[in-house]
């Protein structure tokens, strides 16, 4: 996924490659920006601080999954709050919102965590760790799509 | 005028990129706490409030600054986000709907 959707920024690979060959954060971070060593050596791998374009597109795509997060959530209390209720289903449409809502909330604290762990990798120029956002996102949609199609085919069963 | 050459200048464009993504994130806030004011004031004018300081961020960094932003703003927006989902289970469980949970409740 690119960052933020602005499909401008350096790619990164998440599994595997670190970045550009001329801007790699282990190479060119310190060269660029200054190296600014974050943590004694003794207690894990050298950390510098990384391109600050790298730094950007982290911040920038974990800008957009909290967007993505706020959508989530606003279409859920859309779907509980506008929605006409559906005929012959009790709860149908918090059914439906509810678990939109709450898939805001865990994406937001996910999309945090991941930035975290990414700006890390960054930090000791290793690969930057798989995210389980995509994977997370597409499910529960795909789950709550199937779900919303249940209750209005009861609904009008009914 | 030519653009000045310096070693920054290649994070100006990226600053920028990011700095809009600030603002649009700030704008995405005060657009569901302006909707939520419709079903809920409070927790509508909650939401707006907080849109203030991401939009703030937005508004404080220049040009490189941002690549040293803490992560205290980044935080600020997950508390938020997660604030907003808190208030509208609140307004889905609790709300005026007649078919509210609360209401369902209330009426057995």
């Amino acid at each position: 996924m690119t960052a933020a959707g602005d499909g401008h920024e350096p790619s990164h690979d998440r599994r595997g490659e670190t970045g550009p060959a001329e801007t790699g954060p282990a190479e060119t971070g310190a060269a660029s920006t200054g190296a600014a060593s974050t943590g004694p050596a003794s207690t894990g791998p050298a950390e510098t601080e990384p391109d600050p374009r790298f730094t950007l597109a982290n911040e920038r795509t974990f800008l957009a999954w909290s967007r993505t997060a706020l959508a989530l959530v606003a279409a859920g209390l859309g779907i509980v709050q506008l929605l006409p209720p559906f005929p012959g289903v009790p709860l149908g449409r918090h059914l439906v919102g509810v678990p939109l809502i709450v898939l805001g909330a865990v994406l937001a604290i996910a999309a945090y965590t991941d930035m975290m762990r990414n700006q890390r990798a960054l930090r000791r120029g290793e690969p930057l760790p798989r995210s389980v956002l995509p994977r997370l996102l597409a499910g529960t949609v795909g789950a709550v799509a199937t779900l919303a199609a249940i209750v209005v085919l009861l609904s009008a069963a009914r | 005028m030519p653009a000045p050459a310096g070693p920054q200048r290649p994070v100006t464009d990226p600053a920028d990129r990011t700095r809009l993504a600030w603002t649009r994130t700030a704008v995405g806030f005060a657009a569901i706490g302006g909707a939520m004011l419709k079903v809920s004031p409070v927790a509508g004018g909650v939401v707006l409030l907080l849109s203030l300081p991401i939009w703030l961020i937005a508004r404080r960094t220049s040009g490189a600054d941002l690549a040293a932003s803490s992560p205290r703003g980044l935080r600020l927006v997950t508390v938020t986000v997660v604030i907003v989902a808190v208030a509208a289970l609140i307004v889905a469980f609790f709300g005026r709907s007649p078919d509210s949970l609360g209401q369902l409740l209330r009426g057995r």
